[in-house]
């Protein structure tokens, strides 16, 4: 039915396009800035830092946190928060080093583990969706069974991996020339921010976290949105463990512990609001690396790693009162 | 246009009604809200839905909208019944609400608030220079000037009144046949809600739809309404007949509320109980300078505020100590008045009324009692005494006939209207020197309205002074002894006095219609 009168003003002019892009990722351009100056002021006290080899580490160490970040970024711009991928991350590593240490082929190992992350994503996103109860104490609740049953499933031992092909996982080259980490990162990318900017699916996700009630009332499915972002949180924090498992060939149950947090950090640092409805993937991406760079720079430059954590802290309240000022002034 | 007959030759063929509801049932525990409530909406017509606080009004709407499931009765959409699956698409797919609680997504923008509603898939792409070309269509409906501004920009920039402009615009647009309103009125300008009435008519004309138009204002109602129906005490009291076969006084009596703004003030002393409080205050005299023309006000007179929210809210926002605005002065008592922080304002007998109760008024996880005597407390640095605040807050209760079953129960069990009553009650034992008040009238029933002007003229007259900023000219014209009017750009452009307070005289000063 087309009853609008034709009134209407041609598409605004594609000279606004890069603006448009420029000015919706401005936060994250900071962020990139803010890495590149830290580098370089790195580079001034220790040579070692601007080096392809130390390149590499920061990548390789940063590749896991990335891919968790990006789930609870869903769950963060739905206004919820997911507090189980560190559990989750060990649990998954234990899974997979089990089931391989059983005799099961990697491939079904690792699909074992990949299917507990969505477990967990999926019971977290019932009971938060379904039942009602607050995404805190419901992720507060697995954080503490999936991090007890890391360490049940083998009785507190660590696992070493003895499939001498699995390293392939995360250090193989599926295209040549770069490590397949690296291109799980940039496609996972892609294939959020594309989600989240052109996707219709995407644009509920901010919808619901910027006003869930009014997205209700405009018939956005409001449970699915948030029931998937749960599980999706899941699926990419037991990725993220098993690329860890692949890297190390070992799995702990202490593997994620350190990374929630992290996590939750770095989707914070991304510009991202714990209120809901706002974000981007490179912004959580950023944020990670940002995280990854500040313990690296701590690592070389010698100081005591028990630094890293204020370090860490300090940053988060400087890009967190960048971002406040610089929406202020908007 | 043929505002009747299209009602008359298919009110009993139940199928020919886009929207037909029969024999609605609902009740919330043991409360029945609708006890058989009938409701049927013709293709081409404007149908004025009307009924008091409480009459159960916003449950039938929510239950059309498909919020809320009945439960009992039928429901039919273009005669198809909501119980089946063919019913809930026919209904998803032409019927578009505009919400009384602005259904608008703040970090989104106006393009995407507008067109986002329209995709049923999350699996779709969305299309962005699409979604831009709709925006702008669908503004151009009913505002160019809108229309012609950058569709990218968030929502969460706008003000209450653009939102309401998007989200009419969004429903008109929308290509629904069945168009729900719920009061879409309430922030507009007199120019803006011409300009919808005349797209509403031209829709019913030429594309047949059925309009569902929620008012509490009778000017309105007879302007744009062609039929409608009276809900009261949960069924209908009178089910689609003719606006004009009804004349206002038979609307607002069989809406079950006797009386209208005139006739309120007429009444003499008002039958609730605010002369058995003891109001009286010894008010000093106020004045404010800075604004264009020099206002004085004396103890127990209402300043009426009128216009644009611009001004008027720049002036109330200093007055209850939020925000200073530079280059207005106020002297309260011969003394300038600042107050740095509204606590400061409440500490120094500043009573304030906001306009946006959901957010700035109620206390919604606190009972009745804490909403009635939060301000005493704080104003008088009062210990917590428990069995003293009962029973003043039951007191209240029973002056201002206020139906509660405890002063124990939360706020939501009371009606919208019952609840503005509350948070203006809560300033009456406190008896402020001066007490601001944003549009305490708003989507509030008239028998609600009545209470609250007598409420405001008893305070006044035991000696507070008022400062009512109000979007409904009549009220103020009729209340007020002296009106300062803005411009919607934010400059006060008159102050006009009791002997010169006309229609004419406001609406020049305001620009806005009358």
């Amino acid at each position: 039915m087309d009853r609008a009168p034709e009134t209407a003003a041609s598409a605004p002019a594609r000279t606004g396009a890069l603006r448009h892009i420029v000015s919706s990722y401005r936060s994250e351009i900071a962020i990139a800035l803010a890495i590149v100056v830290l580098e370089l002021a790195l580079g001034i006290f220790v040579p070692n830092a601007l080096t392809m080899g130390n390149f590499s580490d920061i990548a390789q160490a940063t590749a896991p946190l990335i891919i968790m970040a990006i789930g609870v970024l869903l769950v963060v711009m739905t206004g919820g928060i997911d507090l189980s991928v560190g559990s989750v991350f060990s649990l998954v590593g234990m899974v997979t080093g089990l089931v391989m240490d059983s005799g099961f082929s990697s491939t079904i190992a690792t699909i074992c583990g990949l299917v507990v992350g969505v477990v967990f994503g999926a019971i977290n996103g019932f009971l938060v969706t379904f039942v009602g109860l607050a995404p805190f104490v419901v992720t507060l609740i697995t954080y503490a069974v999936a991090g007890s049953l890391a360490f049940i499933v083998t009785n507190g031992h660590s696992l070493p991996i003895n499939d001498q092909g699995y390293w392939l996982l995360n250090g193989g080259h599926i295209i040549p020339g770069m490590p397949n980490f690296v291109l799980f990162c940039i496609i996972l990318l892609i294939v959020v921010e594309f989600l989240l900017r052109r996707v219709v699916f995407g644009r509920w996700i901010y919808a619901v976290g910027s006003s869930p009630g009014a997205a209700r009332l405009l018939g956005i499915p409001v449970h699915l949105v948030r029931f998937s972002v749960y599980v999706i949180s899941g699926l990419l924090a037991a990725f993220a463990s098993v690329l860890t498992v692949s890297y190390i060939s070992n799995a702990e149950g202490t593997a994620g512990a350190a990374m929630m947090l992290q996590a939750i950090a770095a989707v914070v640092i991304g510009g991202a609001s714990l209120f809901g409805g706002t974000g981007s993937a490179i912004g959580a991406l950023l944020g990670a690396l940002m995280i990854t760079v500040i313990q690296n720079g701590v690592n070389l430059i010698g100081v005591n790693s028990f630094w890293q954590g204020s370090v860490t802290g300090l940053v988060i309240l400087i890009a967190v009162l960048i971002d406040r000022v610089s929406k202020a002034r908007r | 246009m043929d505002p009747t007959s299209s009602g008359q030759d298919s009110s009993e063929g139940a199928t020919a009604f886009l929207l037909n509801a029969r024999g609605i049932t609902k009740s919330f525990g043991v409360t029945r809200v609708l006890r058989g409530m009938d409701f049927a909406v013709a293709a081409g017509e404007v149908h004025a839905f009307l009924g008091g606080n409480g009459a159960g009004k916003s449950t039938l709407l929510k239950i059309v909208a498909g919020i809320l499931d009945a439960d009992g009765g039928t429901l039919r959409y273009k005669g198809f019944d909501v119980d089946d699956a063919a019913g809930r698409m026919a209904r998803d797919q032409s019927l578009a609400v505009v919400h009384q609680e602005l259904a608008v997504i703040p970090h989104l923008s106006i393009a995407e608030n507008i067109a986002l509603p329209r995709y049923r898939h999350g699996s779709s792409l969305f299309n962005r220079a699409a979604a831009q070309r709709a925006a702008v269509d669908a503004l151009s409906l009913i505002d160019k000037d809108f229309a012609a501004q950058s569709t990218d920009r968030l929502v969460a920039t706008l003000s209450l009144h653009e939102r309401q402009m998007m989200e009419i615009a969004r429903a008109l647009h929308s290509g629904a046949e069945i168009l729900l309103l719920d009061e879409p009125t309430t922030n507009l300008t007199g120019q803006e809600a011409e300009r919808l009435f005349t797209v509403l008519r031209r829709l019913v004309a030429d594309a047949r739809i059925g309009v569902v138009f929620v008012s509490h204002r009778m000017q309105e109602i007879r302007q744009v309404a062609d039929v409608c129906t009276i809900i009261r005490d949960g069924q209908s009291a009178v089910h689609r007949q003719p606006v004009q076969s009804l004349s206002d006084a038979e609307i607002i009596d069989m809406m079950g509320q006797s009386i209208a703004a005139h006739d309120a003030l007429a009444a003499a002393p008002a039958p609730s109980g605010a002369p058995s409080l003891d109001l009286r205050v010894s008010a000093e005299a106020l004045s404010i300078s800075g604004l264009g023309p020099e206002v004085a006000v004396g103890p127990g007179q209402i300043l009426g505020l009128a216009g644009a929210p611009a001004g008027p809210q720049a002036l109330i926002d200093q007055l209850i100590g939020e925000k200073r605005r530079a280059g207005i002065e106020i002297i309260h008592g011969g003394r300038p008045r600042i107050d740095r922080t509204p606590h400061e304002a409440v500490t120094r007998g500043v009573g304030f009324v906001s306009g946006d109760r959901a957010n700035r008024g109620i206390l919604s996880t606190l009972p009745i009692i804490d909403n009635m005597v939060a301000s005493r407390r704080i104003a008088e640095r009062r210990r917590l005494v428990r069995a003293d605040e009962a029973r003043e807050a039951a007191g209240l209760l029973a002056a201002l006939r206020i139906k509660a079953r405890s002063v124990w129960d939360l706020p939501s069990t009371l009606s919208g209207g019952t609840q503005q009553k509350l948070i203006i009650a809560r300033w009456l034992n406190l008896r402020p020197q001066m007490l601001v008040l944003e549009e305490p009238t708003r989507g509030v029933d008239v028998g609600t309205k009545r209470d609250i002007y007598t409420l405001i003229r008893a305070m006044a007259e035991a000696g507070t002074t008022i400062v009512w900023w109000s979007t409904e000219q009549t009220e103020l014209l009729e209340l007020c002894d002296r009106i300062l009017a803005f411009a919607p750009d934010g400059r006060a452009t008159a102050l006009l006095d009791r002997a010169s307070l006309d229609e004419e005289a406001l609406a020049a000063a305001t620009g806005l219609a009358a």
